[in-house]
C-alpha cells in the first residue's frame, strides 16, 4: 500500500535518477496531466456543493435580514464573527511557514510553504466575506473605507473595526504578493514544460518573462528577504489588530490585555492546525511523500505542542488574572465560562485545544500521519470554540443581568459556516490542480544534491546550510 | 411653435446680440465684434445664433429626438392613452387658503377622554396634519392629573389597525355577506319601525358599562320608544362587590373617591390601586408617588393580596393570602381597630375576630398588629381600599374601617352613584341567555362589548345568540359576538367620535374626535339615535345633555377637556350597623391546599385588559410589568404551591376546575399566595385580528382564553381547582429580562450585582446616611480622564433623573416611548430569542425569600454617556456624541456592524434585524405598499421620527425630536428653554412622575437638582463613561415595628 502511494499517480514514472528532475516531474507533472484523477473531480463536486450552500445562505441573509442568523441581543455578534476571527487566525501559518520561519533558516519549511502559504489566502478570502455579511446592511460595507464622496463622510478611525479592515487588507496584499512572487520561478519551469500553446501563454504571462539568470535570482532572492522582513510583523500584528476588536471594548471576557499575543499564538496553533489537516491527505493523494516527509510533519507537531502550551497558559492566565483583578464582573464571566450555559463550549476549547495536543508528546503519535490528521481537526474545531467561547459567553452574561441571554445558532448559520469551508476547498482544489503545489525551486535549494561535496568529504548535511536563498 | 423656434434667444444678453439678431439681412460689419465669427459673420456663427442654447449640452446623444418631433410623440402617446382608459378622478381641494390655525407639518394637542369600564379618563391627543399619532394624560383632569396608561397610549393604534371592520356584514347561518350602511339602514328601518309597534316586545339590548352622559339620555329615549325592552349592562372585568358593600355598608350605593394626597398610612386589600382595571389608578399613582420622598412625611403602603400586583410592588409590607382569605384578614382587622378605636354607638361594634388559621400565624399577627397600631395613629391620614373583585363584605369592612378613622372627608370621599340602576350584573347576563335559548328574544341588540367571548364559562352566551331571530352587532371588530350575530355593523372609535363620559367623581369629559371615522362607524350614541331614527348630531347630542348651547362654554368644555364643576357632590352616607360575617371553612383554613382544592382567581390583563385591546400590537408585546410575560398569558403560581405539585416554571400545566379545563404554561411567581393559580383574562381570542389571533385566516390566538374556566359564582376567585403537569407542546413563553432560565452560577452573579444596580434603603438607614447609594458602589479607583473631554456642553446639558422611588413599573413610558418613537413590534418569536426593540425597558429585580418577594423596578432607557463607549467603536461614525451631550444616531450612516451594543454596557441598542415595517413601507422606498389598509396603518408614525429600515442600530434619543422643535420654538421666539418645556415621552405620561428630563446647565431646573440629590447615583459609574441618566435610591419605609 505505501509502494503505491508513494508513487505519484500523476506520473507514470520516474523518469532518471536526478533528484532535480525527479522533483520538477513529481510536482510539475499534478499540473500537467489532462485528466486529474477521479478523486479530484469528486471532492471538487463536493466542495463547489458546499459552495452553493455558502452563497444561497449568503442569498437568503442579504434578501431577508441578518435575523435568519440567531445573532440577537445581546449576543450582537455571533457566529459570523467567530468564523471571520476562525478563519483570519487559520490564515496565519502560511505567512508565519514563509515569512519568519525564512528568516529563522528553518528550511524544512520549503516543504510545505507553499501550499500553507495558499491556505493562508483562502482562508483571509474566506475570512474576507463575513465583516461584509454579517453588517445589518450587507449592500454598504465601502462605508468603511476611507472613499472620498460628495456625502463628505469619513470612516471613524477610532473604531477597531476600523483597524480591522486596514490589518486584514494589508495582511491579505503582503500574502497574495509574496505568494505570487515565490511561484514566478516555478512558473516558469511549468511554462518552459508546456505543450500547449495554451498552457505556454498562461503561465509565460504569470511568470514575467523570468529566465533564471542569476541576476534575476539575485534580485528575486534579495526581494523575497525583504517581503519576508516585511510580512513578518504582520504576522503578529493582524491577529493582535483582530483582537483589538474585543480587547478595546468594555465588555468583561473581552476587555483584557493579555490578547493581543493570546491571539497570535492561538493563531499559530490553529494555522498549523489547519497546514498538518491539508498536508496528510496532499502529500497521500499527490504523491509527495518524499518532498513532504515524516519528519515535517513532525517538526510541525512539535510547534503544536508548543503553540498549545502557549495557548493553555492563556487561558489559565485570563483565569487567574479575573480572580487576581478583583473585578467581580471580570470574575463572573470566567467562572461563568467554565460553570455557566456555555461550559460545554468551555471544555471542548479546552479539551481540544490544551489536552489532545499533547499526545504529540510521544514520538509515535507525533509521526503517525492519521494521529496528526485527527490532532489537527481537533484543534481546528477547538478554536474555533475558543473565538466562541469568547464571543458568545461574554456577551450573553454582561453586566446588567436583565440584559442576558442565550445565542441559540440556526440552520442558516451552520450554513454559512460550513459553506464557507466551501470556498476554501474550491480555490483549493484548483490551487491543487493548476499552480505549482510545492515550491520546487525552494525544494532543490536544500535538496542534498544541491551541496554536492568532493566524495572524500562527505559533509553530513543538516538542512543548515546557508545556501542559496 | 414656429415662432418660438425661430425666436432667438439673448444668449449673452445685451443690446450687442440683438443688434446680431438679424444678422443675415445686414450685410454691415459690426463696430463692436466679439468674435471672428460675429465680425466676419461666417455661416457657423449664424448657426449658433439660430440654435436656443449657445453650445449643445455636452452629454446630449447624438440621435436625440428633436423637440419637435419629441412633442409630436407626447401628443401621440397622450392621445393614445385616451383611447383604452382614462385618469381616475381625483379630486383635491389645495388650502389655498390656510384655516385658520392650521400650520401644515406641526402637530397640536387637542383634549379628548377614553372610557374604560364605564369610567373616563381626560387626555390630550396629538394630532398631526388631522390625524392622531399620539395620547397623553390631561392635567386638569383629576382621574390623569397628567399620567397616562399604557392601553391609552397603545389606543392611538387601534384607529388605524387594518382589522378593524370597515364596512356592516349580514350574515344567515354560516354565510356572511358585505353589507353597507344603507344595506343596514333599508333593514333597520322597517324592522324596528315594526319593534316599536309592538312596543319593543322581544327586544333585548345589552351594552357595556357606561360613564356617558348622554348615552344615557340615549339610553332612556330608546327605552321611552321601546318600553316594552329590556336593557342589559355587563361588563366582564368590573366587579359588583363595591356598590354591593356600600349598599351593605350606607344602605345605599355610593362611589368611594379616594385621594391619597394626604394619606399616610394605605392599606389594600388585594386592590391594586395602580392597574387600569382600578378606576383611579393614574391619578392614585401621582398621589402616593408624590408621598414617596423620603425627605417629606413619607406614606407606608400595606398589601394584602393573592397576586403580585403593581401596588403591591410598592408596598413596603405585603402578605400574599388567597383572594377568600382577604374577608378573614378584613374581620380581624375591623375586630382589632374596633376594640382600641372605641367606637360611638351610632357607628357601632365590629367584627368579632375570626378565628382563621392563617390569622394565628406569627408573621401575620405581627403584621395585623402593627397595621393596626399605625392606624391608630394616623387617623384621618389613612385610607383603606378593597379591591374590585372582592365581595360585599370586605367591602363593608373597609367603609366602616374609613369612617371609623376618620378618613372620610379627607382620604376618601362618597358620591353617589348615579349609574347604579345600570349597573352590570353576571346574573342579568345569564338570565338574558336563558331568554336567548328560551327563544324569548326577538331582537338582539349588542353594543359594543364582546359578550360571546367574554361571558363566563357557564353562560354559553355564544351559542345562545344565535336563538334570536336578529341580532345585531356594533363593534370595533367583526369579532366572536359579531360573527354569531345576523348582523355586525362597524362601531368607530373614540378617537373617531363626539361623545361624553364621566370620571369616576362625576367630572364629565367631553370625548372630543381627532379625525373623522376611518371606515364610517358609528359610535354608541349615534346608532342608538340613528335606530331612533334621530338625525342629529352627535356633537348636539353631547351639547343638549349639557345644556352647553352657549358656543362659548362648549368651546371652553372640549378644550380643557373637563366640564369645570361637574364632579358629583360629595356625600355623606351614614353607615348602619355591621352585620356579623360568616365564614366557611376554606376562608379560614390554613396556607396549604390540596391539588383539587386550589383556588383560581381571574382578572382583566394590564395589557390587553378584557381582551379587547388583543389586536394592539404594542400593548401584546409590552412585557407584563412584573413576569415580563410577552404574548401570552400564563398559569401565575406560587413557587411553593408548583413545586409541591410538580409544575415546572415554563412547562404546560392543565387547570381545570368544574370539570372545565385549560391547557396553558405555567409561570412562577415569587410572592403569589400560596395554594392560588391565577390566570389572566383576555387572551385566547380567535376573531381578533392578525395580531390577536383570527381563526377565519389561521392566525394562532395568542395564549389561552381562561374565560372558559369562569363561572358566575366563581367569577373573581373559583373553589376547587386542580393543577397538574400537562405534555402538551406549546411554545416556550416570550419574557424580556429573564428570558433565559438562568442557571445557578447566573442566580449568583445576579444576587452579587442587583444591591449595586438598584440601590435600596430603609427610611431609617436614609435618615442617618442620606447619601446611603455610595455605600453601594463597586469600589473603584479616581475616574479620571486621559484627556480633556472634546465638548465643553456650554449650551444646553441634557439630562434625565429616575426616581425608583416613585416608578411602580406600570410600564406606561414604554408604550408612549413605542409611540413617539415608531417603535417597531417583532413578534413574539422574535421576543423569545431576545430582539425586542422597546428602547425604554424596565428592569424587574426580586429580593429575598420567594414566598416573600420584594421586588424593584428600575426604567432603563439610553443612559446618554458623556464619555459613550458605543461612539467609540462605530466604524463609519453612525452614532456620534452632539455638542448637547446626546449619543445620537444616523440611521442613514449605519451599516449594521452592532459593534455598539457589543461595548454598551447597559445593553440598551436595539437592532432591526429584518425589515419590520414591511408590511407598511414596502421593501425599499422606491416600492411603497399600495394596500389600502397598511396605507392606513402608518398613518400612526410619528412623522418627527424616522422609521428605520432594516439592519440599523437604534436607541434611545431623549426624544431629540421634542428636544429640537422646542429649540426651534425657543429661538423663533428669541427665549430661552424654561425648564419643564421640554418633556420626553416617558416623562409625558408617567403617571407618578418619576421621570424628570431636562437641562443640567440650567442650575434651577428640577434634573440639575436631583442628580444633586444625595440619593442620586449612576448605573455603572466605575466604568466612568459618565452617563447623563441618573437614578435616585429607592427608600422604603417598613414599619419600625416590623424590623
Amino acid at each position: 500500500m505505501a509502494a503505491i502511494s508513494d508513487v505519484n499517480p500523476f506520473v507514470s514514472a520516474p523518469v532518471g535518477d536526478n533528484a532535480f528532475a525527479r522533483i520538477t516531474d513529481n510536482v510539475s507533472r499534478i499540473a500537467e496531466v489532462e485528466r486529474p484523477p477521479r478523486a479530484w473531480y469528486i471532492a471538487f463536486a463536493c466542495a463547489l456543493g458546499i459552495l452553493s450552500i455558502f452563497l444561497g445562505s449568503i442569498g437568503w441573509v442579504v434578501w431577508t435580514g441578518i435575523g435568519v442568523w440567531g445573532t440577537t441581543m445581546p449576543a450582537a455578534w455571533a457566529f459570523p464573527i467567530v468564523n471571520f476571527v476562525f478563519w483570519i487566525g487559520i490564515g496565519h501559518a502560511g505567512t508565519l511557514i514563509s515569512a519568519i520561519l525564512f528568516l529563522f533558516r528553518q528550511t524544512w519549511r520549503t516543504a510545505i510553504n507553499r501550499f500553507a502559504e495558499a491556505m493562508t489566502i483562502f482562508a483571509v478570502m474566506c475570512a474576507g466575506v463575513f465583516p461584509g455579511i454579517h453588517i445589518g446592511r450587507p449592500w454598504l460595507p465601502y462605508y468603511m473605507l476611507p472613499i472620498p464622496n460628495q456625502m463628505d463622510m469619513w470612516p471613524q478611525f477610532r473604531s477597531p473595526l476600523e483597524w480591522d479592515i486596514f490589518a486584514v487588507s494589508t495582511y491579505a496584499t503582503i500574502s497574495i504578493v509574496f505568494w505570487y512572487m515565490g511561484m514566478i520561478p516555478d512558473f516558469a519551469t511549468f511554462r518552459d514544460r508546456a505543450t500547449t500553446f495554451w498552457r505556454r501563454l498562461c503561465y509565460g504571462v504569470v511568470a514575467m518573462g523570468w529566465r533564471g539568470s542569476s541576476r534575476q535570482w539575485h534580485r528575486y532572492e534579495r526581494a523575497y528577504l525583504i517581503l519576508a522582513a516585511l510580512a513578518t510583523p504582520l504576522v503578529l500584528s493582524v491577529h493582535s489588530v483582530v483582537s483589538f476588536d474585543f480587547a478595546t471594548s468594555q465588555l468583561p471576557g473581552w476587555h483584557t490585555t493579555i490578547f493581543p499575543p493570546y491571539f497570535v499564538a492561538g493563531a499559530i496553533f490553529g494555522g498549523f492546525g489547519m497546514v498538518v489537516m491539508l498536508a496528510v491527505p496532499a502529500r497521500q493523494f499527490f504523491g509527495l511523500k518524499r518532498i513532504i516527509q515524516i519528519r515535517h510533519l513532525e517538526v510541525m507537531n512539535k510547534v503544536l505542542i508548543a503553540t498549545s502550551l502557549l495557548v493553555g497558559y492563556s487561558y489559565m492566565m485570563e483565569f487567574f488574572v479575573a480572580w487576581y483583578s478583583g473585578n467581580k464582573y471580570e470574575a463572573f464571566t470566567f467562572v461563568n465560562r467554565a460553570f455557566g450555559q456555555y461550559a460545554w463550549s468551555y471544555w471542548a476549547m479546552i479539551s481540544c485545544n490544551v489536552l489532545f495536543p499533547q499526545l504529540h508528546w510521544f514520538k509515535a503519535v507525533r509521526t503517525n500521519p492519521i494521529a496528526t490528521l485527527i490532532i489537527g481537526m481537533f484543534i481546528n474545531v477547538g478554536m474555533w470554540f475558543e473565538r466562541f467561547v469568547i464571543i458568545c459567553t461574554s456577551l450573553t452574561r454582561d453586566f446588567l443581568p436583565s440584559s442576558w441571554g442565550y445565542f441559540i445558532p440556526t440552520k442558516i448559520d451552520f450554513m454559512t459556516l460550513g459553506g464557507s469551508f466551501g470556498l476554501f476547498f474550491t480555490l483549493f482544489l484548483l490551487f491543487c490542480r493548476y499552480l505549482p503545489m510545492v515550491a520546487m525551486a525552494e525544494v532543490k535549494a536544500f535538496h542534498p544534491s544541491a551541496h554536492a561535496h568532493e566524495p572524500d568529504h562527505p559533509v553530513e548535511h543538516t538542512g543548515q546550510a546557508p545556501v542559496g536563498i | 411653435m414656429s415662432s418660438l423656434k425661430k425666436r432667438v434667444l439673448p444668449t449673452f444678453g445685451g443690446a450687442k446680440t440683438n443688434e446680431a439678431a438679424a444678422p443675415e439681412t445686414s450685410s454691415a460689419r459690426p463696430r463692436f465684434w466679439r468674435s471672428f465669427g460675429e465680425l466676419e459673420n461666417r455661416p457657423e456663427f449664424r448657426a449658433l445664433l439660430e440654435r436656443e442654447f449657445a453650445a449643445p449640452p455636452v452629454d446630449a446623444p447624438e440621435s436625440a429626438p428633436e423637440r419637435r418631433r419629441f412633442l409630436q410623440l407626447m401628443g401621440a402617446s397622450l392621445g393614445l392613452a385616451g383611447v383604452g382608459c382614462h385618469w381616475s378622478e381625483d379630486k383635491i381641494l389645495p388650502l389655498s387658503r390656510r384655516p385658520e390655525d392650521t400650520i401644515p407639518g406641526t402637530t397640536k394637542q387637542y383634549a379628548t377622554a377614553m372610557e374604560l369600564d364605564g369610567v373616563g379618563v381626560g387626555l390630550y391627543a396629538t394630532s398631526y396634519d388631522g390625524r392622531p399619532i399620539k395620547i397623553d394624560g390631561n392635567p386638569r383632569h383629576p382621574e390623569s392629573l397628567g399620567g397616562a396608561s399604557a392601553i391609552h397610549q397603545a389606543s392611538v393604534l387601534g384607529v388605524y389597525d387594518p382589522d378593524r371592520s370597515d364596512k356592516p356584514w349580514k350574515r344567515n347561518g354560516g354565510t356572511a355577506s358585505a353589507s353597507s350602511w344603507d344595506g343596514f339602514a333599508a333593514f333597520a328601518g322597517p324592522h324596528f319601525a315594526k319593534l316599536k309597534s309592538m312596543r319593543g316586545y322581544g327586544l333585548r339590548v345589552l351594552s357595556e358599562r357606561s360613564g356617558s352622559p348622554t348615552f344615557e339620555a340615549v339610553k332612556k329615549r330608546f327605552m321611552a320608544a321601546f318600553p316594552q325592552a329590556r336593557w342589559v349592562t355587563y361588563e366582564p372585568s368590573a366587579g359588583d362587590g363595591a356598590r354591593a358593600g356600600s349598599v351593605l355598608a350606607f344602605g345605599k350605593a355610593h362611589r368611594a373617591v379616594l385621594d391619597a394626597t394626604d394619606a399616610v398610612v394605605i392599606v389594600t386589600l388585594d386592590a391594586d390601586l395602580f392597574a387600569p382595571s382600578f378606576p383611579q389608578h393614574l391619578a392614585l399613582s401621582r398621589q402616593i408617588a408624590h408621598r414617596r420622598s423620603p425627605d417629606g412625611e413619607m406614606n407606608r403602603i400595606y398589601s394584602i393580596e393573592p397576586d403580585y400586583t403593581l401596588v403591591g410592588t410598592f408596598a413596603d409590607h405585603r402578605l400574599g393570602v388567597r383572594s377568600e382569605q382577604i374577608k378573614a384578614f378584613a374581620a380581624a382587622l375591623d375586630a382589632k381597630v374596633s376594640a382600641l378605636a372605641n367606637p360611638s354607638a351610632e357607628i357601632g361594634p365590629g367584627q368579632q375576630a375570626p378565628k382563621a388559621e392563617f390569622l394565628a400565624e406569627a408573621r401575620v399577627a405581627k403584621l395585623l398588629d402593627a397595621l393596626v397600631k399605625d392606624l391608630l395613629t394616623h387617623r384621618g391620614r389613612s385610607l383603606l381600599v378593597a379591591g374590585p373583585s372582592q365581595p360585599a363584605e370586605v367591602h363593608a369592612i373597609v367603609h366602616r374601617l374609613n369612617t371609623l378613622l376618620g378618613n372620610v372627608g379627607h382620604t376618601v370621599r362618597f358620591v353617589e352613584d348615579t349609574a347604579a340602576e345600570s349597573l352590570s350584573d353576571v346574573a342579568a347576563l345569564k338570565t338574558l341567555a336563558d331568554e336567548l335559548a328560551r327563544d324569548r328574544v326577538d331582537t338582539l341588540l349588542v353594543l359594543g362589548g364582546n359578550p360571546a367571548y367574554t361571558a363566563p364559562g357557564d353562560v354559553a352566551f355564544g351559542d345562545a345568540i344565535g336563538r334570536a331571530k336578529t341580532s345585531i352587532h356594533l363593534s370595533l371588530y367583526d369579532d366572536e359576538t359579531s360573527q354569531r350575530c345576523s348582523w355586525h355593523v362597524n362601531a368607530a372609535h373614540y378617537l373617531e367620535s363626539w361623545g361624553d363620559v364621566r370620571a369616576w367623581d362625576g367630572t364629565v369629559s367631553i370625548v372630543q374626535p381627532l379625525i373623522a371615522p376611518i371606515y364610517d362607524g358609528k359610535s354608541a350614541i349615534e346608532f342608538v339615535s340613528f335606530l331612533l331614527g334621530d338625525p342629529a348630531k352627535p356633537v348636539d347630542l353631547v351639547k343638549d345633555t349639557h345644556q352647553l348651547t352657549d358656543e362659548r362654554a362648549f368651546r371652553r368644555a372640549v378644550h380643557d377637556g373637563v366640564l369645570g364643576g361637574s364632579a358629583a357632590p360629595a356625600a355623606v352616607p351614614t353607615l348602619a350597623a355591621s352585620k356579623p360575617i360568616t365564614f366557611t371553612e376554606r376562608e379560614l383554613g390554613g396556607k396549604k391546599l390540596q391539588n383539587g382544592q386550589l383556588e383560581v382567581t381571574f382578572g382583566p390583563c394590564i395589557k390587553v385588559y378584557d381582551g379587547r385591546f388583543a389586536n394592539l400590537a404594542w400593548l401584546q408585546e409590552l412585557p407584563e410589568p412584573l413576569t415580563k410575560l410577552t404574548w401570552d398569558n400564563a398559569a401565575l403560581i406560587a413557587p411553593k404551591t408548583a413545586e409541591e405539585l410538580g409544575i415546572v416554571d415554563g412547562d404546560a400545566c392543565t387547570v381545570t376546575v368544574g370539570g372545565k379545563s385549560v391547557t396553558l404554561p405555567a409561570l412562577w411567581v415569587p410572592g403569589k399566595a400560596e395554594g392560588s393559580i391565577h390566570l389572566t383574562l383576555g387572551y385566547g381570542r380567535k376573531a381578533a385580528g392578525q395580531v390577536g389571533g383570527d381563526a377565519k385566516t389561521e392566525v394562532p390566538s395568542v395564549g389561552v382564553n381562561a374565560y372558559a374556566l369562569r363561572t358566575s359564582t366563581g367569577y373573581h376567585a373559583g373553589a376547587g381547582a386542580s393543577i397538574a403537569h400537562s405534555d402538551a407542546d406549546l411554545p416556550r413563553l416570550s419574557t424580556t429580562n429573564d428570558f433565559y432560565n438562568i442557571d445557578k452560577i447566573g442566580h449568583e452573579g445576579q444576587e452579587e450585582r442587583a444591591p449595586e444596580l438598584v440601590r435600596e434603603a430603609n427610611l431609617a438607614e436614609y435618615k442617618q446616611n442620606p447619601h446611603f447609594v455610595e455605600t453601594r458602589e463597586e469600589p473603584h479607583p479616581p475616574l479620571l480622564s486621559l484627556w480633556v473631554s472634546p465638548v465643553s456642553y456650554e449650551g444646553h446639558k441634557w439630562g434625565m433623573s429616575i426616581d425608583l422611588n416613585k416608578c411602580m413599573g406600570c410600564s406606561a413610558c414604554v408604550t408612549a416611548c413605542q409611540a413617539e418613537n415608531n417603535i417597531p413590534v417583532v413578534g413574539k418569536k422574535n421576543v423569545a430569542i431576545g430582539r425586542e426593540m422597546l428602547w425604554l425597558r424596565i428592569d424587574r429585580y426580586y429580593q429575598g425569600e420567594p414566598e416573600d418577594a420584594k421586588v424593584t423596578f428600575q426604567p432603563i432607557p439610553c443612559q446618554q454617556c458623556e464619555n459613550a463607549p458605543c461612539e467609540q467603536v462605530c466604524p463609519v461614525g453612525a452614532t456620534m456624541h452632539s455638542h448637547e451631550g446626546l449619543n445620537e444616531m444616523v440611521y442613514n450612516r449605519c451599516i449594521g456592524t452592532r459593534y455598539c451594543s457589543n461595548n454598551c454596557p447597559y445593553k440598551v441598542r436595539r437592532f432591526n434585524f429584518f425589515n419590520y415595517n414591511l408590511d407598511v413601507i414596502g421593501v425599499t422606498p422606491y416600492t411603497p405598499t399600495e394596500d389600502p389598509k397598511m396605507k392606513v396603518k402608518s398613518m400612526v408614525f410619528n412623522p418627527d421620527v424616522t422609521v428605520r429600515s432594516r439592519g440599523v442600530m437604534e436607541k434611545c434619543t431623549y426624544c431629540v425630536q421634542r428636544i429640537q422643535n422646542a429649540k426651534i420654538k425657543a429661538k423663533n421666539a428669541k427665549t430661552s428653554i424654561p425648564d419643564g418645556t421640554i418633556r420626553t415621552a416617558c416623562q409625558d405620561t408617567c403617571p407618578a412622575d418619576a421621570i424628570v428630563f431636562g437641562d443640567l446647565n440650567d442650575q434651577s431646573s428640577r434634573v440639575a437638582a436631583a442628580h444633586a440629590a444625595p440619593r442620586s447615583y449612576a448605573l455603572l459609574e466605575e466604568m466612568n463613561n459618565r452617563p447623563r441618566t441618573r437614578y435616585l435610591g429607592r427608600v422604603r419605609n417598613p414599619n419600625p415595628e416590623l424590623g
